[in-house]
C-alpha cells in the first residue's frame, strides 16, 4: 500500500473514533427516567430466602432499584431502563403482598423454576453484576423453602363435594354446547381434546393439581415420527387441571375440574407469541383465562420462556 | 479499568442481542423411559382417556383407557358393566420433572392390566409387567384388581 493511501485510512479511522466519542457523549443525555415509587406490600420470607431474592432480583423486578454508576453510562442504560421497566410489569416484588396468596405461592415457583432453568437473573446482567448470581447453594435454601410449603394431606370434604357437585352436573348434561366461548386472541374452546391421545400426566405437588397432556393427531403423528423441535403447525395440545383428592392411604384421584389449556402450533399467525396461540379456558363452565385482556398471552410465553430451545414446550412426550 | 472493560463486555453483550442463554439439556427429547413397546400398537386400539391417579406411598401414577362402552360405563358410575367393554390401566413409576421443580411425570413403565367385559358378566383380566410386557405370574390379586378398575368414576372433562 503506497504511503499517501496508508496516510488517508488513518485519518479516515481517527474521524471515525472522534465521531463515534462525541455521539458517546451525546448519548449521555438521553436519559429514560427510572424512579423508585414507594414499597407498599413488599415481598416477605425468612431472611436467607429475602437475602438471595433482594440481591439476584430486585433490581429489576422491585421498586428498590439500586443502579450502579457502570449501568448508568449509555447506552447500556436504555437496556437497563428497558429491562426494569419490562421487569416490574411482570413481577414486582414490592407490590408482591397485594397479590392473592396463591399467586404469591405460584410466582415464588415460577421464580425459583427460572433461575434453575438459567433464564432469570437474565445473564446479560449477571455478567456486570456478578453479585446477583444465584449459588447452588443458594439454590437449595430457595429450594427447600419451596418443598417446606407443600403439605399433602388427605382431601377435605369441601373438595369432595365440589367434585360431586361438578359430577352430577356434567353426568347428567353431556353439553351440547352451541356457542363455544373463546379468548381475546380469536381461540375458542375445543372440545374435542377429550377424543385425543395422551401425550403425557403430571402430578403438579406445587399447586396440589394433577394434569393429562392430550395432543391432536398432527401432534401423535409427530410423536411418532420424533419430529418435536419444532414441532409441525397445525400440532395442538390441551391440558386438563383437575384438584388433587387424597385419601388416608396416599392415593390420589381426580377431584374438580379445574380447567383446559391449549396451545396451537401455527408460526405465522401466531408469531408474535412464539409460533404458538394460547387459551385457558377455566371450570365446567369454559370462561376465557383472559376476557378483555388481548395481551395475557405474554403471561404464558414468559412461564414457558426457559423451554426456549425446545420450542416452548414443557412436556416430553410418552410414545404410546 | 475493571469496571470500564465490565462495559465494553456489556456494549458487546447488549448489541449482540444473544443475551440469554439458557437451554434445556434433552430438548427434543421423547420420554423413552415411560415409552410403551411399539409392539403393542396402543394408539391404534383408539381408547380414550377415563381417569387418572396417582398412589404416593408407592410413588407410582396411572392412567385408566377404556373404549367407548368403557367410557360410557364409567360415567355412569353406577358400578355396573355390559358387554363388550374394554379397560387398559397403564401404570408408571414416578420421576422428578427436570423441566420444572414441583412436578412429578411418568418415569419407569411398570405394568399394564387389560380388562375385557363378555357376555353374561364374564370379565376377563389380564397384567403385564415392564417395558417386555412379561404376562404376571402371579394370578392371586386379579378378582381384586379386576373390581378397583371397574368400579373407577370418570375424570370430569367438560
Ligand atoms: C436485568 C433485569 C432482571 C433481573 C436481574 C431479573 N429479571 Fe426476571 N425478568 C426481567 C424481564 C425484562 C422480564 C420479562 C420477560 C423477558 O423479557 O424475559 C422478566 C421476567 C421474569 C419472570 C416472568 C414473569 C411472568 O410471569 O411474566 C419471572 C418469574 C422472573 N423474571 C423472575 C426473576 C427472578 C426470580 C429474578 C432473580 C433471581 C429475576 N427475575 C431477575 C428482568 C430481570
Ligand atoms: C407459572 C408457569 C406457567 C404459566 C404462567 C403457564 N404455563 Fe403452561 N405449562 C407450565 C408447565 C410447568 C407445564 C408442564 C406440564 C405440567 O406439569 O403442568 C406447562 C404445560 C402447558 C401445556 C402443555 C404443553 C407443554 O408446554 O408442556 C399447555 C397447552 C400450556 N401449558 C398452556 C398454557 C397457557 C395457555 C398458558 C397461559 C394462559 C400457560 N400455559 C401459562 C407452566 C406454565
Amino acid at each position: 500500500m503506497p504511503a499517501e493511501a496508508k496516510h488517508s485510512m488513518k485519518t479516515k479511522l481517527l474521524l471515525a473514533i472522534s465521531i463515534l466519542g462525541v455521539c458517546f457523549i451525546l448519548i449521555q443525555f438521553v436519559r429514560p427516567n427510572i424512579d423508585n415509587p414507594p414499597v407498599k406490600a413488599d415481598f416477605e420470607a425468612p431472611a436467607e430466602v429475602k437475602n438471595i431474592i433482594t440481591r439476584a432480583c430486585y433490581d429489576c423486578h422491585s421498586n428498590q432499584t439500586n443502579l450502579r454508576w457502570y449501568d448508568k453510562v449509555q447506552p447500556v442504560y436504555w437496556k437497563v431502563a428497558h429491562h426494569i421497566k419490562d421487569g416490574r410489569k411482570v413481577l414486582n416484588f414490592s407490590d408482591w403482598k397485594s397479590m392473592p396468596i396463591a399467586d404469591q405461592k405460584g410466582k415464588l415457583w415460577e421464580s425459583v423454576n427460572q433461575i434453575i432453568q438459567g433464564a432469570m437473573p437474565l445473564n446479560s446482567y449477571t455478567m456486570v453484576h456478578t453479585e446477583a448470581k444465584v449459588s447452588p447453594a443458594d439454590l437449595v435454601v430457595l429450594k427447600n423453602y419451596l418443598s417446606s410449603m407443600v403439605h399433602s394431606k388427605p382431601a377435605d370434604t369441601a373438595k369432595t363435594n365440589a367434585l360431586d357437585k361438578q359430577y352430577k352436573k356434567w353426568q347428567n348434561a353431556q353439553p351440547a354446547q352451541t356457542h363455544l366461548p373463546t379468548e381475546p386472541n380469536g381461540i375458542a374452546y375445543i372440545p374435542d381434546y377429550k377424543n385425543w391421545q395422551v401425550l403425557s400426566t403430571s402430578e403438579r405437588f406445587d399447586n396440589g393439581t394433577m394434569r393429562v397432556i392430550f395432543g391432536n393427531d398432527v401432534a401423535i403423528k409427530a410423536v411418532k415420527e420424533h419430529h418435536i423441535n419444532p414441532w409441525p403447525n397445525g400440532t395442538i395440545f390441551a391440558k386438563v387441571a383437575w384438584d388433587q383428592l387424597q385419601d388416608t392411604a396416599g392415593n390420589v384421584k381426580t377431584g374438580a375440574f379445574k380447567q383446559v389449556e391449549f396451545m396451537i402450533k401455527d408460526d405465522q399467525k401466531y408469531a408474535s407469541t412464539k409460533g404458538w396461540g394460547f387459551a385457558r379456558f377455566k371450570t365446567p363452565k369454559m370462561v376465557p383465562y383472559a376476557a378483555g385482556n388481548a395481551l395475557f398471552a405474554n403471561e404464558c410465553v414468559n412461564c414457558h420462556r426457559p423451554m426456549r430451545n425446545n420450542d416452548f414446550v414443557f412436556t416430553m412426550p410418552v410414545k404410546h | 479499568m475493571k469496571k470500564l472493560i465490565y462495559i465494553l463486555l456489556a456494549v458487546i453483550v447488549v448489541t449482540s442481542s444473544a443475551c440469554d442463554r439458557n437451554k434445556v439439556k434433552n430438548a427434543g427429547e421423547l420420554n423413552t423411559k415411560a415409552s410403551l413397546p411399539a409392539s403393542l400398537n396402543f394408539t391404534s386400539l383408539g381408547y380414550k382417556v377415563i381417569t387418572s391417579s396417582i398412589n404416593k406411598k408407592l410413588g407410582t401414577m396411572a392412567t385408566l383407557y377404556g373404549n367407548k362402552q368403557a367410557l360410557a360405563d364409567a360415567i355412569t358410575g353406577n358400578g355396573g358393566t355390559k358387554p363388550g367393554e374394554e379397560f387398559a390401566l397403564i401404570t408408571w413409576k414416578q420421576q422428578d420433572d427436570e423441566r420444572w421443580y414441583g412436578a412429578k411425570i411418568p418415569g419407569e413403565l411398570q405394568s399394564i392390566e387389560r380388562v375385557k367385559t363378555g357376555a353374561e358378566g364374564v370379565v376377563d383380566y389380564k397384567c403385564f409387567d415392564g417395558k417386555d410386557i412379561v404376562p404376571h405370574a402371579d394370578t392371586l390379586h386379579n378378582a381384586e384388581r379386576t373390581k378397583y378398575i371397574l368400579s373407577q368414576q370418570a375424570s370430569v372433562m367438560p
